[in-house]
């Protein structure tokens, strides 16, 4: 079964080291993300969600700081391509009794931690999965909150991004959006779009089969158009109008990491993720820290080493 | 520069460190195997009452991929099928990327049914096998077929509509060019690689997916357990 193979995974490696914490106080105010001090309800490891993150100053590029990058990971053998479903906010608030924001607030941290690690360590596109179009149907509080997370995200952090060379590319249906969040996503990816260090890929009100809907459109007006004719049409033409192929150089990920030790896709990347690499962590998404990130790129070699050499199908 | 060089007896006992830390972990990995195989036997002979009487109600639909090399091993796949059967599933969709599946299976398949006697006919288990042909491509295909029926319904009518598709449209262009179906609801993946290696990506949204392993060491008792947990499952859909 899943779970004891990717136990198995994570005892086949030798020379582990003792992991390296980040040092930081609890944190369990609600709603900000202060450092408060500690309260009952926090438990003792500090996670992701939990510790201070600040996007590295004047760090090399593509991971030139070998003095970081994890004991036991080979640098060539990493993915190029990593997308994750960020799972478990809500859980992991009220595992400590705080209400759902202080979860989605401690999830950006763990996605900010996350691109600070990918950019260190040389991933060259992360996607995540940040609301998905079945999440319209959540409170309306619930869904008012994240769209103004989103927002001040985009405009608290555009600096330390755009100093980072990374380049913001936001897929979905942006229709739906409140026009503010619009306007802002469209002028964030304008600024940032000649960046190179790293393609982060944010799914906002986005759907997998939505995608293929809207390519197949595409392609429909081409037809209509007279630039294509239907008996021309194939997978390629398709893939070609997908929202990922037009953001990013490696539209394919390697490695899928969705949290909360749910088994299923939701709806994300289903076109992409044909020859996907799928890891499920069973860690909260706050939760999912270094540790966890270099025990996913760890099976996701393991998995490299094995097959590395069977021909391309 | 000098090189430092530990004294020798702190390099033999740092070996001996790490001989007896790699001899725990390989123990340690071993008897974890050890106890999954010994918990597969146990519910495979129904000695817990958790897994007697399944309760399938919320699973119709059951996918199974194999990776195309151990499908080749014919015997084990039809052993397979027998113990998905006996476990009572309706609806099974077999997949390999390469076809492997088709070829071998193909016209065999009618000792399948689905648990019950053979004087019930309707609860025969219907399976359907599929290869990467039936994946992308089909998509690729319905979109040709969605775009030459546009254009045959423009010419006929002289209206120049745009075209708006929809999810149903795309549905039922996939049916039309036999590469509809419905979706699974459980996904097991049997092969060395955690990938669904292609499976129609249409019909995956909402499906539970979970890795069982090579085909070669498949266990009835872990079937057994992979429906067990999916019946405990509860989907939000997003919400």
């Amino acid at each position: 079964m899943l779970a004891t193979s990717k136990l198995r995974c994570q005892l086949f490696v030798p020379n582990l080291p003792k992991s390296i914490k980040r040092p930081a106080t609890n944190h369990c105010a609600a709603g900000s993300p202060s450092f408060i001090g500690k309260s009952k309800a926090c438990s003792a490891r500090v996670s992701a969600g939990e510790a201070p993150i600040t996007f590295p100053r004047g760090g090399g590029k593509d991971g030139d700081d070998e003095g970081d990058f994890p004991f036991g990971l080979r640098r060539e053998a990493l993915p190029k391509h990593v997308a994750v479903i960020m799972d478990g906010n809500g859980r992991w608030a009220a595992s400590r009794g705080l209400p759902t924001a202080s979860g989605h607030v401690a999830g950006y941290k763990a996605l900010k931690l996350m691109v600070e690690l990918s950019c260190r360590w040389g991933i060259r596109v992360l996607t995540v999965f940040a609301f998905s179009s079945e999440n319209w149907l959540r409170p309306k509080p619930e869904v008012d909150f994240l769209m103004t997370l989103f927002e001040n995200v985009l405009k608290e952090d555009l600096r330390d991004l755009l100093r980072e060379d990374i380049r913001i590319c936001i897929i979905g249906d942006s229709s739906k959006l409140p026009k503010t969040l619009q306007k802002m996503s469209t002028e964030v990816e304008e600024i940032s779009h000649r960046n190179s260090r790293l393609d982060l890929v944010v799914a906002l009100s986005y759907s997998g089969r939505t995608d293929i809907v809207q390519a197949c459109q595409k392609i429909a007006q081409k037809v209509k158009n007279g630039i294509l004719h239907p008996e021309d049409i194939t997978e390629t033409c398709v893939a070609q109008e997908l929202e990922t192929s037009s953001a990013v150089g490696y539209p394919y990920p390697d490695l899928l990491i969705r949290t909360s030790g749910e088994l299923r896709l939701s709806n994300f990347l289903l076109w992409e993720l044909a020859y996907t690499e799928l890891y499920f962590s069973q860690s909260h998404w706050p939760d999912f820290g270094e540790d966890e990130y270099v025990e996913a790129l760890r099976a996701f070699q393991k998995r490299q080493r094995r097959f590395g050499l069977r021909t391309a199908l | 520069m000098q090189s430092f060089r530990l004294p020798w007896f702190v390099r033999l006992v740092l070996r001996q460190c790490w001989l007896l830390f790699h001899l725990l972990f390989s123990i340690y990995q071993f008897g974890s195997h050890f106890l999954q195989v010994i918990e597969s036997y146990i519910i495979s002979l129904g000695l817990l009452q958790s897994y007697q009487n399944l309760q399938l109600h919320n699973l119709r639909h059951l996918a199974i991929v194999v990776d195309s090399e151990e499908a080749r091993n014919t015997l084990m796949v039809k052993e397979l099928l027998h113990w998905v059967s006996k476990i009572g599933v309706n609806y099974l969709t077999l997949y390999d990327m390469e076809g492997v599946l088709k070829k071998s299976l193909d016209g065999d398949l009618s000792n399948f049914a689905s648990g019950m006697t053979s004087a019930s006919q309707q609860n025969r288990m219907i399976i359907e096998l599929l290869s990467f042909a039936d994946s992308k491509a089909g998509v690729a295909k319905a979109a040709s077929f969605l775009c030459s029926k546009y254009q045959n319904d423009e010419l006929a009518s002289s209206s120049k509509k745009e075209p708006a598709l929809t999810e149903s449209e795309i549905d039922d262009a996939l049916n039309a060019v036999g590469c509809g179906g419905p979706d699974p609801d459980l996904l097991l993946i049997y092969g060395p690689v955690r990938c669904h290696l292609g499976f129609p990506a249409w019909r995956i949204r909402y499906t539970e997916i979970i890795h069982m392993g090579s085909l070669k060491s498949m266990k009835y008792g872990a079937i057994l357990k992979a429906f067990y947990e999916y019946s405990k499952k509860q989907q939000n859909y997003g919400n």
